[in-house]
Order: C-alpha cells, then structure tokens, then sequence
C-alpha cells in the first residue's frame, strides 16, 4: 500500500515540479544573484541589448519604408499629428494659468499682488467610475 | 472548477493514473487562474475624475461620511507602473485605509504613454504636470495637501517641492524613493555610462516598452522569479481558504507594465542614475536649480529593508538633504512592493503612516 502511495507522489508532476524548482533556485539562485552583480554582466547585457536594438531599428525602418511606398501614414506620423494636439493642449493650459493673474492686473494695481487663485481645466464630468472590465489599450 | 474523476477509476487500485489525473485537474485550474489575472478587477474604489492632461488622470476617491482629518492626501504614482498598487482590490487597498482613517484621497494616475509623448521628460511631469494637478486637488478640497509620493512619483513630488516653494502643500510622505544614485546597486551598475546603450534604446523606441523595463525588475528577482511565482500558486491553490483574486491582481500588476516616454527615460536615466544631479544639487529644470534644501515641511520618509529596486542608500540619503526639521525615517520589513501592499503593508505601513498623518493633520 505505501508502495503504492509513493509511486502516486512519484508521478505528480506537480510534487516533481516543486522539488525541481526548490532544488534549482537553491544551486543557481545565488549564483545568478552573484553573477549579475558584476561589472563584466553589465557590459555583457548593455552589449545583448545594443544587439537587439540594432535588429529592432532595422525592422522598424523596414516597416516605415514599406508604408511609405504605400502612401500610409507612419505610426512616426501619427505621433507628430499627436504631438500637434499635445503642443496645443499646454498652450490652452498656459492661457488658464494666465487667466486669474489677467483677471488680477484687470481689477487694479493693489490686486496684482494676490497670490493668484488656482485655476484648473474642467474635467469631462464622468460621474463615478468603475474600473474598466477590459484591460486598455496601450496606444 | 474540479474536473469530474470517472467514478470507474479506484483511487487506491491504480495510485499513478489517479495522481495523473489529479495534476492534470490542477494544471488546467491553474492556467485558468493565470489567464484569469489579466481581467481580475482592480482599482474598485469608487472614485471621480477632477483634473486631466493628456493621459494623466487625477481622481478624488469617493467618501460616504464627512472627511474627519483636515489635511487631503494626494497620491503621486510611479510612472512605469499601473496606479492600482495602491488600490489593489478591497481588502489590500491603500486609499481604503486612508478612507477609512477620514482622509481625502487624491491618486494622480499618469495613465498608458504612447508615441506621441516621446517628448515629454521629467521636467515636464514637474514643471507642467504635476503643479497643475496639485493646485487641481487643492482647490477642490479647498485645503492644502499632504503630497505621498512612491518610487519615481516620489523623485518627481520632490522636485517639484524643490522648485515651487509656494505650493500648495503642507508636508511630504515618500514611499521607497531613490534620490541618491551614487550607490544604486544592480540597477545603478546595469545603467551604467558606457555600459548601458541609452543613446541606442532613444533612437529605436518613442517609448520604452513596459516590458522591457519589467525584463530588468524581474532579473533583480533572480532567473527563476517568474517560474517561482507559479511554484507558489502551484502550492497555495491547494490550501484551503486559497483565494485565487488576491493572487491574481498581483500578478496582473507585475506583468502590466506601461511604456516611458522616450525623453523622460533618458533624463532619468542621464540625470538621475549616470550623473546624479539631484543631490549633487545640479539638476536644473526649466533653467532653476532643483535644489532638495529648499524643502522645508515636514517629511515622512519610508523605506524598504530588502528593497532591491531602490536600495536604501538611494532611498535613506533624503533626510539629510532637506532642510526640514520635522523629519523622520520608517524602515520597514520587506521588499519595494511588498511594503505597499500584501498583508504585511496592513500589519507595518498603513497603521504608521495614517499614525503620522494623524499628528501632522492641519
């Protein structure tokens, strides 16, 4: 019967996965700790990753070059397009900043002193929000 | 959720296809929890929106009696990382606690960059984003606040606090924020200049994908992290009382990381972990210096014991740099997540910090 019983233990992949698991971060889990710790790993990574980049850049220039042949808007195109509205949005907030220190000046020379009221952009009423069911989208 | 066993297979009479069958049960069980985390709800605190810029969001989270403490509290995030940490799910949920303890909760939430932001850098987030926002919380509270920073969002209330002596804040609580890069650990050495291509990464991405800077978190864990926090579901979905949702929710915010834009990550990596501007007191931001001794209100300061991340030479060297003097110093056992969140955060961090909020309170 107990025979039995440990054959049963022998073949739980998940008892067999734990002791794996156990067993390995106890011998290589110091040993990464120690090894990633080193200078010559720094440079070792800074140097994987500058390979991966390179591959990167030329796989995104192909990717640009081929929508351009195609006369499609770049996702670089879109950003700049993006960045307009961006450029536009701080101006309308500069002009909110603007807004109580003209307001002060307007009521007279005592006023300008005030230290200026807060001014904040109504926020789009939402009324109470619940957290999105769906995870969002990154662009 | 258990599959059902065929009632033709005796347990005893044949152990090895019982225990098979067993494990295959849990095996689907625990994909299905692993697949489930990316929809498992998070940030359930009622809350609404009062301030908005671009991608960043500032909310006032819903009381349902009267504030008793006086002094609002607003929540600066990291910007690599989901805001939810702090409102994880009802039961393991910061702003929870500071509802619950009377105060006003502001969480500024910088939201998902994408390509168009690859322009905004840290100076930015202080001088356009985070001014604005406060004065937002501000005004609708009607009081001045309590500014919380954790980790990045700690760096940038700092600086903020360092150019603006006006602001409209009473004190500073800093959760695990690294100011001084000097001693930086892995990380530090990782970036360091001439070793880490931060040239190269500006040139290939508009903003540097989450996962690629998670890749680096998790290496700080050792190899195995990610093998091992299944290990551990592995083991705990069989303990009774086991509830899949809490482990869930953590691992949906580790994986959930979001992009840095472009010129934020190198100034943060430029000026802050290469050149150490900040406490060596020549950073400048919009022509000013950012200088730490111009902060004079009190400061909480609150680190991580076995904080991998920021290291406590990074995050301890604050106090000495401010000129307030009401500061203090709160090591707390853990690592630069778990202290905020988890069972121990409940047991060691909440209670000392609503503590020194409540002694503090205007």
């Amino acid at each position: 019967m107990s025979d039995e019983k440990s054959e049963g233990a022998q073949a739980d992949p998940f008892a067999l996965w734990r002791q794996w698991y156990e067993a390995s971060e106890k011998a290589w889990g110091k040993a990464a700790a120690d090894a990633t710790d080193t200078e010559a790993y720094a440079a070792l990574q800074g140097r994987m990753l500058e390979s991966y980049l390179a591959f990167q850049k030329t796989a995104r220039g192909m990717a640009t070059a081929q929508l351009e042949t195609m006369n499609l808007a770049s996702r670089d195109d879109v950003a700049r397009l993006g960045e307009l509205i961006l450029g536009l949005e701080e101006k309308v907030d500069q002009l909110m900043d603007e807004l109580p220190r003209g307001r002060a000046r307007a009521r007279g020379p005592d006023s300008t002193t005030a230290k200026p009221t807060p001014t904040t952009r109504p926020a789009k009423p939402t009324g109470t929000t619940r957290p999105a069911k769906k995870r969002p989208a990154r662009r | 959720m258990t599959a059902m066993r065929p009632a033709s297979t005796p347990p005893a009479a044949l152990p090895i296809a019982d225990a098979l069958w067993t494990s295959a049960d849990r095996a689907l069980e625990l994909a299905r929890i692993v697949e489930g985390a990316r929809e498992v709800p998070v940030g359930q605190t009622p809350k609404e929106l009062v301030w908005r810029k671009n991608k960043a969001r500032l909310y006032r989270y819903t009381r349902t009696t009267p504030a008793t403490r006086r002094t609002p509290v607003f929540l600066c995030l990291p910007l690599i990382n989901r805001a939810y940490i702090l409102d994880l799910r009802p039961g393991a949920s910061f702003v929870e606690h500071l509802l619950a303890e009377g105060h006003e909760v502001f969480l500024l939430d910088w939201g998902v960059w994408g390509a168009e932001d690859r322009g905004i850098d840290i100076t930015a987030l202080v001088t356009r984003y985070l001014p604005r926002a406060i004065r937002a919380a501000a005004q609708t509270a009607r009081r001045d606040v309590t500014l919380l920073g954790y980790c990045i969002g700690g760096v940038l209330a700092v600086c903020y606090l360092a150019l603006q002596e006006d602001a409209p804040v009473r004190q500073l609580v800093l959760f695990t924020t690294p100011v001084d890069f000097a001693d930086a650990g892995k990380f530090g050495m990782w970036t360091a200049k001439g070793v880490f291509p931060i040239e190269r990464i500006r040139e290939v991405y508009d903003v540097v994908p989450g996962e690629l800077i998670g890749a680096g978190a998790k290496l700080l864990q050792g190899p195995l992290a990610d093998v091992g926090a299944l290990t551990q579901l592995a083991q705990r979905m069989s303990q009774p009382g086991f509830d899949p949702v809490a482990w869930q929710s953590m691992y949906r915010w580790i994986n959930e990381g979001t992009p840095f834009p472009g010129a934020a990550y190198q100034q943060w990596i430029i000026e802050f972990y290469q050149e150490n501007k900040l406490v060596r007191g020549t950073l400048r931001m919009d022509g000013r210096p950012v200088r730490l001794d111009a902060i004079r209100m009190p400061v909480l300061n609150v680190a991580a014991a076995a904080d991998t991340i920021a290291p406590r030479p990074t995050t301890s060297a604050v106090l000495s740099r401010v000129s307030s003097t009401d500061r203090e110093e709160l090591i707390v056992q853990g690592g630069h997540v778990g202290i905020v969140v988890g069972r121990a955060a409940k047991r060691e961090l909440w209670p000392k910090v609503t503590d020194w909020l409540r002694r503090h309170d205007g």
